[in-house]
């Protein structure tokens, strides 16, 4: 679209754009100023139109006040905290990670407004090199403390060849409607195996914007976990390059929705050399007026022979007014593939709650038990142990929590 | 004479435009062991489903008593805590639930809902233990989730084995021989044999008179659209496999 006529722009937008000019981002300014903040007529962003959606934007953060406790205190993790976008590293680094800075957000341009908010707010990023077995979880620990705020933040994961390493990131905050926009790279070399995790677990009030970037070179694996389960409105971006032959990658992401709260995972993934392999399984549970949007795309370049991809999206709607948005994409050029994609959408199984009633279990519990099973695939894939019981306890939160 | 363990009085029963049942009529002692033999589509399964408390039946007409109690008043949970058990003729694969926390769920569940303390584990493990030896269930298949890849022999052994464990006062089985050979059907037969008492009832129902010959039934009771035509000792049994059900369809048109 071309069009010259400035729009007018919403109160978040006018925010944004002061923001953008004040720390001399004047080209993703200029485009803001042009376009506006995508909506539904934007196809990335058809069932999250942000100009809709977004209508408070906090100040740029500060330096962060004094950091609460962690929000998942996993024991033996090397934890890094990021606090309104500064990096507090206090602690001492495990064998094979090298912790440092660098300048700017290491995310590629992209024509993406999130990825344009990233690049032109981070300052400084974190910056880490994983070499050999790398044994302690580390943990990025992003925070937006104190006042409202909004607060970008970002880290380049680069994973040596033969390296392996279980990455955790968690987003969280002082009870605020804070705005928060995370960027991270994970760089796979030859052979490398990283597990990569990110938890929203910002306050209902917040909105979070999140976007992950994957390259994997030959023969990495890759086990990929996203999860929204924390601020109202939330997008979850997930971009992956397979670079490298034999390279493998299991996707995984969860969005838990409640009424008043719509959150996206988006994933966009490219295998672009012969002979890769990857497996796409997004959940989503809503419940009261909760609406959950996931868009998957897998794009097979015409060189990309052999490429095996396999995509499934299961929604569980737990009330009349629940809402489930999936739309799965693909996208093939090469002409010897094995591609699939599937979708589900429904209500618990009548026929397994009646059974599970049947021998004495209340509706309740039995419920729980199928929502449990529903999701116990997600976590199964998780390998380190205080990592997975973490996500089975934020999981079991959700499901205790009374329904608004 | 003591309040019977359950009493069917007229009851009618639709689902969606059809009705299904028709008018049956039973009454079960305790202690006793009731068949119920019939055709494909005579309304035996539902029956067994509308005793369980399965949704989409509509009852239009008469009532179930279970040991004196309105049994249609109650969710499918409370009339398994009071005591009736369904034994399925396609017990549900869920996968994702650990057989064994299904099994410690359901047994706990029923202990709390009449007011008992829950097992500890190692109660809890020496009684599934106990009965799963009887049942010849290995140790392997309850690490599976519920029922998935089990083979149909293995599913039915795995229902035998909850009804060991929950202890009910009502046992319907609901064509528990189809689907096993006739080792599967000796095993499954034994298990239910040692359950028999006199405080426990069972209604077992089938199409072929195979199974009764490994649980001997006191009571026959045949089954055709939707009502009981026939009622007998174990010999009707034997009658109607030879004879078929021809002979009682007419019966029940007259």
């Amino acid at each position: 679209m071309n069009d010259q006529t400035p729009i007018r722009l919403s109160g978040a937008e006018e925010t944004l754009l002061a923001q953008l000019e004040s720390v001399g981002a004047h080209e993703a300014a200029g485009v803001l100023r042009a376009s506006g903040l995508p909506t539904r007529r934007v196809e990335a962003y058809h069932y999250t139109d942000l100009r809709m959606l977004l209508s408070d934007v906090p100040p740029l953060a500060g330096p962060a006040p004094a950091s609460g406790a962690p929000e998942f205190d996993i024991p033996g993790a090397y934890r890094i905290v990021v606090a309104n976008g500064e990096i507090q590293n206090a602690g001492t680094a495990p064998a094979g990670v090298a912790v440092s800075t660098r300048k700017g957000s290491p995310l590629d341009d992209r024509d993406d407004v999130l990825v344009r908010l990233n690049t032109a707010l981070v300052g400084t990023a974190l910056d880490l090199e994983l070499t050999g077995s790398v044994d302690a979880v580390i943990h990025i620990d992003r925070r937006l403390e104190g006042d409202a705020a909004h607060g970008a933040s970002a880290a380049r994961i680069s994973v040596a060849p033969g390296a392996t390493a279980t990455i955790l990131e968690t987003i969280s905050g002082s009870e605020a409607a804070h705005m928060s926009n995370g960027g991270t790279t994970v760089t796979l070399g030859e052979g490398a195996k990283v597990t990569h995790i990110v938890v929203d677990r910002l306050p209902e009030s917040a909105t979070q914007f999140g976007t992950v970037d994957y390259r994997l070179e030959a023969d990495s694996r890759l086990v990929s976990l996203v999860i929204n389960a924390g601020a109202a409105l939330a997008r979850t971006q997930v971009f992956a390059e397979f670079a490298g032959e034999r390279s493998h990658s299991d996707f995984f992401g969860l969005n838990l929705v409640d009424t008043d709260e719509h959150r996206d995972i988006t994933l966009d993934i490219r295998h672009a050399v012969p002979n890769t392999t990857s497996t796409e399984l997004y959940k989503q549970i809503a419940r009261g007026r909760g609406k959950g949007v996931f868009q998957g795309k897998i794009t097979v370049v015409k060189d990309a022979q052999k490429t095996d991809a396999q995509m499934m999206t299961q929604g569980l709607m737990l009330s009349e007014e629940a809402e489930i948005l999936a739309k799965p994409e693909l996208v093939i050029y090469a002409d010897d593939v094995v591609c699939a994609h599937g979708a589900t959408c429904g209500d618990l199984d009548d026929t397994s709650l009646f059974y599970l009633m049947s021998r004495g279990i209340p509706r309740a519990e039995a419920e729980t038990m199928l929502i449990r099973s529903f999701l116990a695939e997600l976590v199964d894939g998780i390998e380190a142990e205080y990592v997975a019981e973490a996500l089975t306890g934020l999981i079991d939160s959700w499901l205790a929590k009374v329904p608004k | 004479m003591s309040t019977p363990m359950l009493e069917i009085k007229n009851l009618h029963v639709r689902v969606e435009d059809q009705e299904i049942l028709r008018g049956v009529d039973l009454t079960l002692n305790r202690g006793e062991v009731h068949a119920i033999m019939g055709r494909n589509g005579s309304g035996k399964s539902t029956l067994s489903y509308v005793l369980a408390g399965k949704e989409d039946y509509e009852i239009t007409e008469g009532e179930i008593l279970f040991d004196g109690q309105n049994l249609l008043d109650m969710e499918p949970d409370e009339r398994a805590a009071a005591g009736v058990f369904l034994a399925f003729q396609y017990p549900i694969e869920i996968p994702g639930v650990a057989t064994m926390t299904f099994l410690k769920a359901a047994m706990n569940a029923q202990r709390k809902a009449r007011g008992e303390a829950e097992l500890s584990t190692p109660d809890f493990m020496k009684a599934v233990k106990e009965a799963a030896g009887l049942l010849e269930i290995k140790q392997d298949m309850l690490k599976r989730p519920l029922n998935v890849g089990f083979s149909g022999g293995e599913k039915k052994r795995a229902e035998i084995l909850q009804m060991a464990l929950l202890a009910p006062k009502l046992c319907i089985l609901d064509e528990t021989d189809s689907g096993l050979d006739i080792d599967a059907l000796k095993i499954v037969s034994d298990g239910v044999n040692k359950l028999r008492g006199p405080d426990r009832t069972m209604l077992v129902i089938t199409h072929y008179q195979r199974l009764l010959n490994y649980i001997v039934p006191d009571v026959v009771h045949v089954f055709s659209a939707g009502r009981v035509v026939e009622t007998g000792d174990k010999s009707l049994a034997l009658e109607l496999e030879a004879k078929g059900y021809a002979d009682f369809d007419g019966e029940n048109a007259a």
